[in-house]
């Protein structure tokens, strides 16, 4: 792999996640979700305590760090959004509790980060999660883990969405949710279920990001611009764009740093967030959809066709 | 079945229906009919808990109803085929019928859709394709069908013929008889094929700008050549020259 690439690929599926789980969300309950910044952080911070505490990898951990995300995911609904969506909130109302939302995790992921300070002597502020990783084929071990657990996620998500009756159901609900209530599908289960994946896949992204990134309590605060380019550049409203929109924002950070400081210089490190904000800005001129306003069947279909030769 | 007391509704701040009685006695066929932005719409999203309620009471075997949840109607019993956007375009034509069959159990849900692509063959034809990639007509259709697969006490129909060749749309106006005296269930339906409708239906409610105008028997208010030929274009046999009032009702437009 070229020396960019193993971080590339593991900061990437991070924000492949972060940057589905805003969509998702939005998608469903019109929200613009704040606070996966800090559920992010509390990925991290909660691979990060267990590694530390007991040992071991900290995939080992994921699977808690996302029950732990699902957690925080269905206590912002039924604190918050619940009662806003039933009110029929306007979307910038939304938006906004989420930051309040944010601002309290962020604050309680701080007293955490001292609490294991005082009681373990352990230091969270300045995190290389990598260093509890393995090596595999000559690389670290999450540069091929990490992108498998994202694409897995996102087929078992598909699956869900696709061939469960509740997935159809959640489908229903996001295109016409006069109708799905009308066929007796209760909007709040929809919303509900929505907040647990979208906040387990935060989670899951914020602990894939640490294996690339140093992992501090302030990571997901500085690092959701690009979460959330990478959900603008996926259009929005479609939740494969996004995933694929925030694998490209993370994908192109790492390629653009290390191709343009050979170039023209490393000072160009200092702007390294701008490299993929460029990208998603460049790419809303040309398909203001985004990544899923592409016509990919139609460019991959005249490319088969004529392949086959037969246009 | 549903009673309706002193109704007021509408959305947001906007008053739409004013002080409305209705009954629907339990196994009727209730019609409603009245020249577009009357409010036929939003007397069923009234019912439905999406329209918002001011005040007045709704009472669905005598327990109000008034400002509850969509869904916990459909709960109730209750089946509503709206006018606009009544399937869902972007599943497939079976999905949409699993979805109707929601609250049934699988089996039960995939017998009822089997009998629907029976009474509507389209349906079958299209079965895995996306509902947004049907012409109007099969949409419609669909809706129709999805209505039907909740076996419900109550159904509220708006529109039903709206899109539909007229040899299927007679088809569909048999079929909503058919229901109530087959299978007995209740029916409130809005109508823009008024002349039809009036021939099958029990009672009928004229509804303009928001008031009821004209409440008894269905038939009879085929008899009030004025109210008809205001309101509903519907022409007196002998009568030639109303021609200019045709235009408050055109039966194909669909801009609800
Ligand atoms: N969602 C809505 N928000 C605000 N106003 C609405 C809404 N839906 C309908 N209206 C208004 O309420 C009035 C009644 O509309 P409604 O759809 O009930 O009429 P209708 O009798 O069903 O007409 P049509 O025969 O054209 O379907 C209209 O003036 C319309 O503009
Ligand atoms: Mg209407």
């Amino acid at each position: 792999m070229a020396p960019w690439m193993a971080s590339g690929l593991i900061y990437a599926s991070g924000l492949a996640l972060t940057a589905g789980s805003i969509t998702l969300l939005y998608i469903t309950t019109r929200t613009f979700n704040f606070a996966v910044a800090s559920m992010a952080t509390w990925g991290f911070m909660l691979a990060y305590t267990g590694v530390s505490l007991y040992g071991g990898t900290p995939y080992v951990y994921l699977p808690l760090v996302f029950i732990a995300g699902s957690l925080l995911g269905l206590i912002a609904y039924y604190g918050l959004n619940r009662h806003l969506l039933r009110r029929n909130a306007a979307e910038i109302t939304l938006m906004m509790s989420t930051l309040g939302y944010d601002l309290i995790l962020l604050s309680i992921v701080q007293m955490f980060a001292d609490y294991l300070t005082l009681t373990y002597k352990l230091y969270p502020r300045r995190v290389m999660l990598s260093a509890h990783d393995f090596q595999l084929f000559g690389e670290r071990a999450a540069a091929f883990i990490l992108p498998v657990i994202a694409i897995g996620l996102l087929v078992a998500l598909h699956i869900f969405l696709t061939k469960t009756k509740f997935g159809i159901a959640m489908r229903a609900t996001i295109e016409n949710p006069v109708l799905a209530g009308a066929s007796g599908i209760n909007p709040d289960r929809v919303y509900m279920i929505s907040w647990v994946i979208s906040g387990g896949m935060s989670a899951i992204g914020g602990a894939a990001m640490a294996m690339a990134i140093t992992g501090t309590p302030v990571m997901g605060m500085n690092t959701i611009p690009l979460m959330f380019a990478g959900a603008i550049l996926g259009g929005l409203h479609s939740l494969y764009g996004g995933i694929l929109g925030g694998f490209m924002i993370g994908l192109t950070e790492y390629a653009g740093v290390f191709y343009l400081s050979r170039e023209i210089g490393p000072w160009i490190q200092g702007y390294r967030m701008g490299i993929p904000l460029i990208l998603m800005a460049a790419t809303l001129l040309l398909f203001p959809r985004g990544l899923a306003g592409i016509p990919w069947a139609k460019l991959f279909g005249n490319l088969f066709s004529r392949k086959r030769g037969d246009n | 079945m549903l009673r309706i007391r002193n109704l007021n509704s509408g959305y947001g701040k906007l008053q739409v229906l004013y002080n409305l009685d209705i009954d629907v006695p339990t196994k009727g066929l209730t019609v409603v009919v009245g020249p577009n932005g009357a409010g036929k719409t939003t007397l069923l999203c009234s019912i439905m808990g999406i329209a918002r309620v001011f005040s007045g009471d709704i009472l669905y075997e005598d327990k109000s109803i008034a400002g509850k949840l969509t869904h916990t109607l459909a709960q109730k019993g209750i089946s509503y085929v709206p006018q606009m956007g009544n399937v869902f375009a972007e599943l497939s034509v079976l999905d949409n019928l699993q979805m109707a069959g929601y609250l049934s159990k699988k089996e039960d849900a995939k017998a009822k859709a089997e009998q629907m692509t029976e009474i509507f063959p389209v349906l079958k034809k299209f079965i895995h394709r996306k509902a947004g990639t049907l012409s109007g007509g099969e949409r419609r259709m669909l809706a129709i069908a999805m209505g039907l697969m909740k076996d419900p006490k109550l159904m509220l129909l708006d529109e039903l013929s709206t899109d539909l060749a007229p040899i299927i749309a007679e088809k569909v106006m048999m079929e909503v008889s058919r229901l109530r005296d087959e299978l007995g269930i209740t029916i409130l339906m809005v109508e823009q094929m008024a002349k039809r409708a009036l021939e099958i239906g029990d009672t009928a409610y004229l509804l303009v700008s928001g008031e009821v105008r004209y409440t008894g028997k269905a038939d009879e208010l085929l008899n009030e050549p004025e109210l008809c030929s205001m309101y509903l274009g519907i022409k007196q046999a002998d009568d030639k020259g109303s021609s200019f009032t045709l235009s408050a009702t055109d039966e194909g437009s669909d801009q609800g």
